[in-house]
């Protein structure tokens, strides 16, 4: 007797496009649209979803978290300091402290606990799916995004001409790392000045990023490490207790905007 | 004698009815190029969006740098003219600059002295110089790859020698600097020469801990100036 149960090659691609075409519909108005599934993006989504607001996560790779998998040197242990392991906490994810302020946890086990809650809170998912393009609405607003499938930027040139299709959220937010892809596309509309890499005070550069996290233009958020490239603070190393830090802050931010529009 | 008054915090004065101007102001006098005198760029809609959250309570300060000129001009539209008759100091939780024309750049500073004049906190502890030692470890150990946590242990080496956040040394610095504030609105001649008097302009961490610490207070010349002020204030140049 076979161990499962009886289907075929038409009912299996049937369950892929239908459902497939469901979440797209869906994903087309959306609240909020996150671009980039690293730590500050996947903590801004969990936290939006959890306190019920639609959030769809756009993420370039076929995998999420961006380099919460890894630490230093290619090691997968992670730092975090204090008080960032609150949320180590929260999300049930386990850690030892190494010194006082200063805990590390397995990059691994930190990282698939936060897409499991990221994905259990209720934000959905888009992945192999690259940010092309910004969605623009009255007096500059962002009001969603362009994107397409991200193997067609691999394409050779003579067959790239593949549209993208457009998503509409009410804010989108810029998880995109240093790169600030979102923002920009503002500055290449002259929307925005991107100060790039800058004369801040460097020590407490880690501050001023989470601190920092929030409306940059009107309908766009950024959080993690795109928050450096925007504002012109100083360039950090991996320091994942300030993303998710951050990525909360850019929540915070939004549910408050959202709210008020209510 | 001294009076002080301690006035509520920017945020809940009567300004935040126009918080957003406000909050534009303070945004424009950030210091993004610390070589370029003025900053000439109109502040982003973030760093307005920023400076308005600072405002409500909503955010902390910290990793920016503002120019204490712009900033000092701005808070002496607030207070007004009338308010000239009172010596204003603002303390803040920001850093704050000005602009040297002895090397062409922004140094973060302690105090800027004006109307109203500016103390910064954080200033106290980053605007004054540590020891030489100090930033040739710090050189070499970033050139290492030091983490930041290794960079804090390397200050435990140098305790005693500058003022750290939370070091009790603070409270005697800032009584200092609050001096130099009160002496500059009396005087316009806030420092002094002596390195024992509080009233020495310190550029390095161990000049302040040497003035503001030690036990002789002001020195001669300025304890007669403080009691002739106690009895008349009056403007000397």
């Amino acid at each position: 007797m076979p161990i499962f149960e009886k289907s075929s090659e038409k009912a299996v691609t049937r369950a892929i496009v239908s459902q497939f075409a469901k979440d797209m519909e869906r994903y087309a108005d959306m609240d909020v649209i996150v671009i980039g599934g690293g730590p500050s993006g996947l903590m801004a989504a969990h936290d939006l979803a959890e306190k019920g607001v639609k959030v769809l996560v756009v993420e370039r790779n076929n995998y999420l978290g961006g380099g919460f998998w890894i630490g230093g040197f290619l090691m997968n242990t992670i730092t975090i300091r204090a008080p960032a392991h609150k949320i180590l906490d929260e999300l049930g994810i386990r850690y030892k402290q190494f010194e006082k302020g200063l805990y590390i946890t397995p990059g691994p086990l930190a990282c698939s606990k936060l897409i499991a809650a990221a994905c259990e809170s209720g934000v959905e998912i888009l992945n192999m799916a690259s940010f092309d393009d910004i969605v623009l609405r009255e007096k500059n607003r962002v009001a969603g995004a362009v994107i397409n499938w991200s193997p067609v930027a691999t394409l050779p040139r003579q067959i790239s001409c593949v549209d993208p299709v457009a998503l509409e959220s009410k804010l989108v937010i810029d998880a995109t790392g240093h790169d600030a892809s979102v923002v920009r596309k503002l500055g290449e509309r002259g929307l925005i000045k991107i100060p790039g890499f800058g004369a801040m005070w460097v020590e407490k550069s880690e501050d001023a990023v989470v601190e920092h996290s929030g409306f940059c233009h009107p309908g766009l958020i950024v959080t993690g490490m795109a928050v450096s490239t925007t504002f012109g603070l100083p360039r950090m190393g991996p320091t994942f207790g300030s993303m998710l830090l951050s990525g909360r802050r850019g929540a915070d931010v939004a549910y408050k905007h959202l709210k008020a529009k209510k | 004698m001294v009076a002080f008054e301690v006035a509520p915090s920017l945020s809940r004065v009567g300004a935040r009815k126009d918080g957003e101007r406000l909050a534009s102001e303070i945004a424009a006098a950030r210091v993004k190029d610390p070589t370029k005198r003025k900053q000439l760029e109109e502040p982003l809609y973030g760093e307005v969006d920023y400076e308005l959250r600072l405002l409500d309570g909503d955010a902390r300060a910290g990793g920016v740098v503002y120019d204490g000129r712009m900033l000092a001009e701005v808070l002496m539209r607030m207070i007004g003219e009338a308010g000239l008759g009172v010596a204003h100091v603002v303390l803040t939780d920001r850093l704050v600059s000005t602009f040297s024309q002895e090397d062409l750049r922004h140094h973060l500073r302690t105090v800027v002295l004006g109307f109203p004049s500016i103390v910064s906190i954080p200033g106290i502890v980053e605007a004054p110089a540590k020891p030489r030692s100090y930033y040739v470890k710090k050189q070499a150990m970033e050139m290492m790859g030091a983490s930041q946590l290794e960079m804090e242990r390397l200050k435990e080496q140098f305790r005693g020698s500058f003022v750290d956040y939370g070091d009790p040394a603070m409270i005697e610095v800032l009584k200092g600097l609050l001096l130099q504030a009160v002496m500059f609105h009396l005087t316009l001649r806030p420092f002094c020469g002596n390195r024992t008097c509080r009233l020495f302009n310190a550029h390095w961490q161990e000049e302040l801990l040497a003035s503001q610490v030690a036990p002789d207070g002001v020195c001669s010349t300025h304890r007669s100036q403080l009691r002739m002020l106690s009895k008349k204030p009056f403007l000397r140049w």
